[in-house]
């Protein structure tokens, strides 16, 4: 599935500085190895130790957190966007 | 020393007060280095005590400043009861992973805290540096 793919502030260091590009799969999980092919320490920015999405990242597909649909399992289709962005945030 | 308008103040001001009894947050763009519009971004912890940045709204607010050549001047966010000051956790989550040390996430823009703990409200400017410093901006409203 061919999908767009967006990434705002410091995970564009690993991606050459593009602000979106194109790429493809058919899950999240699926496309984060295909960035990762492309762009070696990709899925170390996104992911943790276990594999799992950072606390402090942010996926989104289209406009919904992907922790809330199936997370990596999370099912791509053909024109869908995907941002990657560190999470903005702060506390008392 | 940094000058910001004073329409830009008001507005960061009147959203915070707007968003009692929760933190509020935003972002202050520039054009040629003066801040010329502030945009409300929906806190989506909700809360009195953190804030986070929805974060598609925060990707249309970067899209925009690549179209309109704008940047990213100042992020702020309210302190309901406390000081104007970046607190522990504000410092930690300047970087990536929210780990002192990592990337600074906006390592050109300051931070800018309201504090409703006043009256009138303290507005005060910040820059976060990359051993995790916390150095004041001195500001001069135009």
């Amino acid at each position: 599935m061919a999908v767009t793919v967006n990434v705002t502030s410091v995970i564009q260091k690993v991606v050459n500085g593009q602000r979106a590009f194109a790429s493809e799969g058919g899950t999240l999980g699926a496309l984060i190895e295909n960035i990762e092919r492309d762009y070696p320490g990709f899925a170390g920015q996104i992911m943790d130790d276990g594999g799992e999405i950072r606390r402090f990242v942010n996926v989104y597909l289209n406009d919904e957190d992907v922790r809330y649909l199936g997370g990596k399992a999370t099912p791509l289709k053909d024109g869908d966007t995907v941002s990657f962005l560190p999470a903005l945030a702060g506390g008392l | 020393m940094s000058r910001i308008p004073r329409a830009i103040i008001d507005e960061m001001v009147a959203h915070a007060r707007e968003d009692l009894p929760n933190e509020a947050c935003g972002m202050v763009h520039a054009k040629d280095g003066m801040p010329v519009a502030v945009h409300r971004v929906k806190n989506d912890a909700a809360s009195p005590y953190r804030y986070e940045m929805n974060p598609p709204q925060v990707m249309r607010l970067e899209m925009g400043r690549d179209a309109s050549g704008e940047s990213l001047f100042a992020i702020y966010h309210s302190h309901v009861g406390s000081p104007a000051r970046p607190s522990p956790t504000d410092v930690r989550t300047a970087f990536f992973g929210a780990e002192v040390g990592t990337d600074l996430l906006f390592p050109g823009s300051m931070y800018i805290l309201v504090s409703l703990a006043s009256e009138p409200p303290d507005v005060r400017a910040f820059w976060i540096r990359p051993a995790g410093e916390v150095v004041e901006e001195p500001i001069e409203i135009t």
